[in-house]
């Protein structure tokens, strides 16, 4: 016999992740789900973002494959941070967001940051109960990335096009990138910047306070 | 390329459910997945036939209606479909405001069972 079951496949991590958005709003926490391919820079931008003075109470929690490098550079710079190892999984999900909320002071905390396992697919795909997604995409990896992995652009509020200062050494056409990430996504905020020469990073953080205090 | 968990997901909802009607056996599930879901239907029927061995969905088949990408542009008031996975402008008129309808589907519509 035939029975309806009409549920979305994603549905409990779905409901997870509202979980996880009920005890951010009651800590009256901003929360940003960085997503990025692997070495595009997402935890420089992250220590960048720790040096700089913003005035915010920010927390980490790092997602990877395997390891705890992350983490250990988020630490060195007095952040509250957790470090998830996925074993493999190519993205994090709602889940595991949620056993480790326990070990962050959320209370005390502004904004939270998760970044995501490098991968420019999957972790797009699933919500973890973040307010926005912001992406990381190195100048180096190409101008055809937008086209090729439009879920992420179409998904994010805002792109770091990192590793700016490169641009004099590589053939990279970065106003391709920019008008196909805008053609995906026409509200997307990008943001041109190093972390090696700290240029553009003080726009970024401008941007994260106006959107963090406004929460 | 997560596909091995989208079949997990739809191994554990069926399940549940066909355990909840009161019946032992999975025959058939439908699925409905969007183009623009990045799920190979391919890929998914493989991961789900290797965890189905153990289940209550042991001899389950698996179908997938594939949807396409469609839209509804708002400068020209054009609904359209494409083959694409995703688009830039809309085909009528190139505009680029325009909004997705459907594409992005991951759903279990129903199952067989006895």
């Amino acid at each position: 016999m035939k029975v309806k079951v009409v549920t979305r496949i994603l549905e409990a991590n779905e409901r997870i992740a509202r979980e996880n958005r009920r005890l951010f709003d009651n800590a009256a926490l901003y929360v940003i789900n960085l997503m990025s391919g692997p070495g595009a820079g997402k935890t420089s931008i992250l220590e960048k973002t720790l040096t700089l003075n913003t005035g915010l109470r920010i927390g980490v929690i790092e997602g990877d494959i395997a390891g705890s490098d992350d983490a250990e550079r988020i630490e060195k710079h007095g952040a509250p941070v957790v470090q998830i190892n996925t074993g493999g999984a190519c993205h994090l999900d709602a889940n595991m967001i949620y056993e480790v909320l326990q070990d962050l002071p959320l209370q005390d905390l502004d904004l939270l940051f998760i970044e995501n396992v490098g991968n420019l697919v999957c972790p797009a795909e699933f919500k973890v109960g973040e307010d926005i997604k912001v992406m990381v995409l190195s100048i180096a990896e190409g101008h055809d990335k937008p086209l090729k992995y439009p879920l992420m652009f179409q998904e994010s509020s805002a792109l770091l096009l990192n590793k700016i200062d490169l641009a004099p050494y590589l053939d990279v056409d970065i106003n391709k990138i920019k008008k196909d990430a805008l053609s995906l996504n026409p509200s997307l905020k990008i943001f041109e910047v190093s972390c090696k020469t700290g240029e553009g990073l003080s726009a970024w953080t401008d941007w994260l306070k106006e959107k963090a205090l406004r929460s | 390329m997560h596909e091995l968990s989208i079949a997990q997901n739809v191994l554990d909802i069926v399940s549940e459910q066909c355990i909840r009607s009161g019946h032992t056996k999975i025959d058939s599930v439908n699925l409905r997945i969007g183009r623009a879901s990045g799920i190979m239907p391919d890929a998914l029927i493989f991961a789900f036939n290797a965890i189905k061995t153990d289940s209550i969905a042991w001899d389950a088949l698996l179908n997938i209606e594939e949807v396409p990408v469609t839209g509804l542009c708002h400068d020209c008031s054009s609904s359209f479909i494409v083959q694409e996975e995703y688009i830039l402008n809309c085909p009528a008129c190139k505009g680029c405001s325009f909004q997705i309808i459907s594409g992005r589907e991951l759903d279990i519509i129903d199952m067989e069972v006895s």
